[in-house]
């Protein structure tokens, strides 16, 4: 079966068509979900993104113009709305959302080859300013092209590249201060 | 922009493949650091996740924003306005909805007859018509006729009269010349035969000379 465009979905939910609406929240709700999870750090937090996102996109439905993808628009939401949630709530960058996050599904934790790896680029990535950590979740984990995330953020492209190559040569610091850290273990 | 950095956003873009980019970068520690870093959060976003994402029920929220319960409409304006076009129509069409022996049949009863009939009341005002136009032509023809008839007998007596008029002068004319030549000649052949014999008082003689009145 053909599926449908956003934009088709948005055009129906606007009529009052309820399935529509509800085929474009489970479109988006997953990657709202993650991307709340891995800025924020817990669960309770990425829920409350999630339902403040969505309470959002609705209410503000109408105002979709189409001028860029709906899911760099919706994202343009959930990022303004996870900032001031990091602003607002003070959130610490500690090892225990991560450790709760990992902790809750050892199972599946246990099967995936590269934990470890997983975890250490958790754990970088917590360790960036909210600004830069945004930039890398967009730009990876997303997919947005440098322009989209700039008109996101609404700032220049240059700013974001600023910000993304910050970020990785922070990381690689990390690496290397981890690196240190674990030779002098040994 | 520096070369390394477009071999970096060109292996970002997909444009060439890991092992391509950490070549070119492979002299440059901080562009092969970040390529290091860019593949190993590129390999992360790639694992799946299993987390399970919490239901959010947002249909109220949406019931409350986007849908509206549809105006309640009433179909007896509707059906009352069908059921006068359709009466209407009855009465105005030659249809005809007959119910016998059980059976309701539905006829136009302007049968071949009654549309010879008309057409045959149509012939014959046309004719009627056409008989009265041909009369009132003939009679304005006819008018036309005598006037110009008597215009032309007036004519004629005209013409007759000045003509018998013109004879009756030419005639009393010619008797005028007739009676000079006879007066001429007289005078010429036998006023001087007379004159020796003819009494003093007679008639012939001279008028200059006598005095007396020619008869």
């Amino acid at each position: 079966m053909f599926k449908r465009s956003d934009e088709n979905l948005i055009a129906k939910a606007l009529q009052g068509d309820q399935h529509a609406w509800q085929q474009l929240v489970s479109r988006h709700q997953s990657s709202l979900y993650y991307f709340g999870l891995r800025l924020l750090g817990s669960k309770e937090d990425a829920n409350d993104l999630l339902q403040d996102v969505l309470m959002v996109l609705c209410r503000n439905l109408g105002q979709y113009r189409g001028d860029s993808s709906f899911k760099s628009w919706l994202f343009g939401i959930a990022n303004y709305r996870a900032m001031d949630m990091l602003r607002r709530r003070k959130y610490s960058d500690g090892d225990e959302a991560l450790a709760e996050v990992a902790d809750e599904t050892p199972a599946l934790a246990e099967q995936l080859v590269n934990q470890q790896q997983q975890r250490q680029v958790q754990l970088q990535l917590r360790s960036l300013p909210p600004e830069q950590r945004l930039v890398l979740e967009l730009k990876f984990y997303q997919q947005f092209t440098f322009d989209e995330i700039a008109s996101q953020l609404a700032v220049s492209s240059n700013t974001v590249k600023s910000r993304f190559y910050a970020a990785l040569d922070k990381m690689r610091l990390q690496l290397e201060v981890d690196h240190v850290e674990q030779s002098a273990n040994f | 922009m520096s070369n390394n950095q477009q071999i970096f956003e060109d292996w970002l873009a997909g444009k060439i493949s890991t092992g391509e980019c950490a070549e070119l970068l492979q002299h440059d520690a901080t562009w092969l650091a970040r390529m290091h870093n860019a593949s190993a959060l590129r390999a992360d976003a790639a694992r799946p996740e299993f987390d399970a994402v919490p239901q959010v029920d947002t249909s109220s929220i949406f019931a409350n924003q986007w849908q509206r319960s549809k105006p309640q409409r009433s179909w007896w304006p509707q059906i009352s306005l069908a059921l006068s076009c359709a009466a209407m129509l009855i009465s105005l069409s030659p249809a005809q909805l007959q119910l016998k022996d059980g059976s309701l049949t539905l006829s136009w009863h302007n049968s071949q007859q009654e549309i010879d009939s008309a057409v045959n009341k149509a012939l014959v005002s046309y004719q009627q018509e056409q008989q009265q136009w041909l009369a009132q032509q003939l009679d304005f023809q006819q008018q036309n006729t005598s006037s110009q008839l008597i215009l032309l007998k007036d004519y004629l007596q005209d013409e007759l009269q000045r003509d018998q008029r013109s004879d009756m002068l030419q005639l009393v004319e010619y008797l005028n010349q007739q009676r000079q030549a006879d007066w001429q000649y007289w005078q010429e052949n036998y006023q001087p035969m007379q004159a020796g014999y003819r009494p003093t008082d007679s008639y012939y003689l001279s008028p200059t000379n006598t005095g007396a009145v020619k008869p």
